[in-house]
C-alpha cells in the first residue's frame, strides 16, 4: 500500500533525528487480525509500521505511562522527543493533554494520519470466530472492507465500523508535524442517537439499564488504564485515606466508580472509544462519555481537544452559565 | 404502626454565606425541618462531586449544596466553578437513572435566614415524596446481619 510506504518513509526520517527517542506506531500482531503497538528506536524497527482500519488502539497513552525514574547524581534528564502515529481522535487526546499541561508540544512529534474510521474488533470476532491465521483488512474506495483470510470477503463498512467512529467529527488530526496522505471530509453517520435513545426512556428504565451493566463490572480498571486522559499519578479510586470508593465489587461501589470515571472525563474525553474497547464485560462506557460531551456542548458550548491554548472546562466559568437548577 | 419516612439530607454549606444564613435562621428562631445535617465547607467550590456520591452511598437520601450568590463569593469565583461541576453532575445522575431532585443546589446569603428555612422545607418535602435512596446505598455486612 502506498500509504504505508509514505508512513514508513516519514517515520524513518523522524526516528533518525538526533532529538527523537523513539516512535510509537502500529505493526502486525502474531495471529488473526491482531495489531500491536510497535516501539521503533531506529530506522530498521520502522520497517514493520502499518496503518489500516484495524489500528484502533489509541497510542497516546504510552508517553503518559512511561515511568520516569529519579535521576542519579550527575545524570541529565533525557529530553528527547517521542514520536507518535496519531489518528484524528488521538491527536485530540494529545491536544487535550497539552492544554492541561500534562505534556509540552515540543515533547512529542506527531505523525498524523487522516482516518476513515476503525473497526470494532468485537464485531470482527463475531464475523470471523477463531481466526488464528494471519488475516488482512483493507478499505476500498466505495466504503467496503476487503477482508483477506483464505478467501477474500467484501463487507460493507457500516457492519464493522466502531460505534464511536460513526459519530466521528474530526477524522483529520487537529495537530500534527507530518501528515500522511490527504485530508478527508468527515463521514459522520450519526450524531448522538445512541445517547438520545436512552435519554428518551423513563428514569426507572434508565436505572435498570445501567444497573444491569454496573453489576457486571469487575472493577479491573482497564477503562482507566487504556484512557489517554486518565493519567493522574494517583487515582482517587486507589486512595486509602480517605477511601472514596471501597474495593468490594458490588453495585454501589461500581456505580460510584463509573460515575467518578465519567465525571473526571467531563470536558476532557475526546471520544476515541478506548475505554469501551478495553472493557472485558462490554459496559457501554462511551454512552456516558458521549452524554457528557453532548451536555457540555449544549450548556457551555465547549469541545475538548481542539485548541491547545484554551482553558479546561471545569477550570473556568462564565457568569451567565445556566443555573436553572439552582433553588 | 409503620413509621413515616424521615428523609436524611446532608447539607454542604459554604462558610461565608449559606452557613451564616443557616445560623441566622437559627438565631432568629425560624422553624424548619430538622432533617438537614449540615457539613460546613469553606467554599462551595470545595465540594468535590464525589462528596455527593459518597453521601448518597452512605445513607443520605438527598444532598443540599449551598453557596454564596453569584458574584458574592468570598474567594471571588468558587461558586461559579461549583455551579459548572454540579450542573454536569446532576445531568449525569439523571442520565443514569438517579432522581436529580436528590441533589439540590441553592444560593443563600448570610442575610437570608428565611430563604434558608424555605429551601430546607422544600427540599425535605421533595425528598419525602421520593422516598428513601436505595439505588446506590452501600451494603455493609454488619447491617444485614442485624436485620
Amino acid at each position: 500500500m502506498a500509504d504505508n510506504r509514505n508512513l514508513i518513509n516519514a517515520a524513518k526520517e523522524i526516528v533518525s533525528r538526533e532529538d527523537v527517542k523513539y516512535i510509537i506506531g502500529y505493526k502486525r500482531g502474531t495471529y488473526g487480525f491482531q495489531i500491536m503497538p510497535a516501539f521503533a528506536y531506529n530506522s530498521k524497527d520502522v520497517e514493520g509500521f502499518i496503518f489500516s482500519p484495524l489500528c484502533a488502539k489509541n497510542l497516546t497513552v504510552y508517553p503518559m505511562l512511561e515511568e520516569k525514574l529519579p535521576l542519579k547524581r550527575g545524570e541529565e534528564e533525557d529530553k528527547r522527543k517521542v514520536g507518535i502515529v496519531v489518528k484524528g481522535c488521538d491527536s485530540r487526546a494529545i491536544a487535550q493533554i497539552i492544554q492541561e499541561k500534562g505534556l509540552k508540544r515540543e515533547d512529542v512529534v506527531l505523525i498524523g494520519i487522516p482516518c476513515r474510521g476503525v473497526i470494532d474488533s468485537k464485531k470482527l470476532e463475531k464475523m470471523f470466530p477463531k481466526q488464528t491465521e494471519l488475516a488482512d483488512l483493507e478499505e476500498d474506495e466505495e466504503g467496503n472492507y476487503i477482508i483477506t483470510t483464505n478467501k477474500t470477503h467484501k463487507v460493507p463498512k457500516t457492519e464493522l465500523i466502531s460505534d464511536v467512529c460513526r459519530s466521528c467529527e474530526y477524522p483529520n488530526p487537529v495537530i500534527y508535524d507530518v501528515l500522511i496522505g490527504e485530508k478527508i471530509e468527515d463521514f459522520k453517520i450519526e450524531n448522538f442517537e445512541r445517547v438520545e435513545n436512552l435519554e428518551n426512556k423513563s428514569l426507572e428504565e434508565r436505572w435498570k439499564y445501567w444497573e444491569n451493566h454496573f453489576e457486571k463490572c469487575i472493577r479491573c480498571y482497564a477503562c482507566r488504564e487504556a484512557c489517554p486522559l486518565c493519567y493522574c499519578k494517583e487515582c482517587m479510586v486507589d486512595l486509602l485515606e480517605p477511601q472514596w470508593v471501597r474495593r468490594s465489587v458490588d453495585l454501589s461501589e461500581n456505580t460510584a466508580w463509573n460515575v467518578m470515571r465519567a465525571f473526571h472525563l467531563a470536558g476532557r474525553c475526546i471520544s476515541c472509544g478506548e475505554c469501551e474497547r478495553a472493557c472485558p464485560v462490554n459496559i457501554p462506557l462511551m454512552e456516558l462519555n458521549k452524554f457528557i460531551e453532548k451536555e457540555v456542548k449544549e450548556m457551555f458550548d465547549y469541545t475538548s481537544g481542539i485548541d491547545t491554548e484554551e482553558k479546561p472546562l471545569l477550570g473556568m466559568f462564565k457568569p451567565d452559565d445556566p443555573e436553572d437548577f439552582v433553588l | 404502626m409503620e413509621e413515616e419516612f424521615e428523609p436524611n439530607i446532608i447539607g454542604f454549606l459554604c462558610n461565608w454565606c449559606s452557613y451564616a444564613g443557616a445560623d441566622l435562621a437559627g438565631t432568629s428562631r425560624i422553624q424548619y425541618p430538622p432533617n438537614v445535617k449540615i457539613i460546613k465547607v469553606m467554599c462551595s467550590g470545595r465540594i468535590n462531586p464525589m462528596y455527593v456520591i459518597n453521601a448518597l452511598q452512605q445513607g443520605a437520601d438527598g444532598v443540599l449544596i449551598g453557596g454564596c450568590h453569584p458574584g458574592d463569593c468570598h474567594y471571588n469565583h468558587g461558586n461559579y466553578l461549583a455551579r459548572r461541576r454540579i450542573s454536569i453532575m446532576k445531568k449525569l445522575l439523571e442520565y443514569m437513572g438517579i432522581e436529580p431532585e436528590r441533589v439540590r443546589m441553592t444560593w443563600v446569603s448570610a442575610a437570608e435566614g428565611i430563604k434558608f428555612a424555605d429551601v430546607v422545607r422544600e427540599v425535605t418535602e421533595d425528598i419525602r415524596k421520593l422516598g428513601p435512596m436505595t439505588k446506590i446505598r452501600r451494603k455493609n455486612a454488619w447491617q444485614t446481619i442485624e436485620t
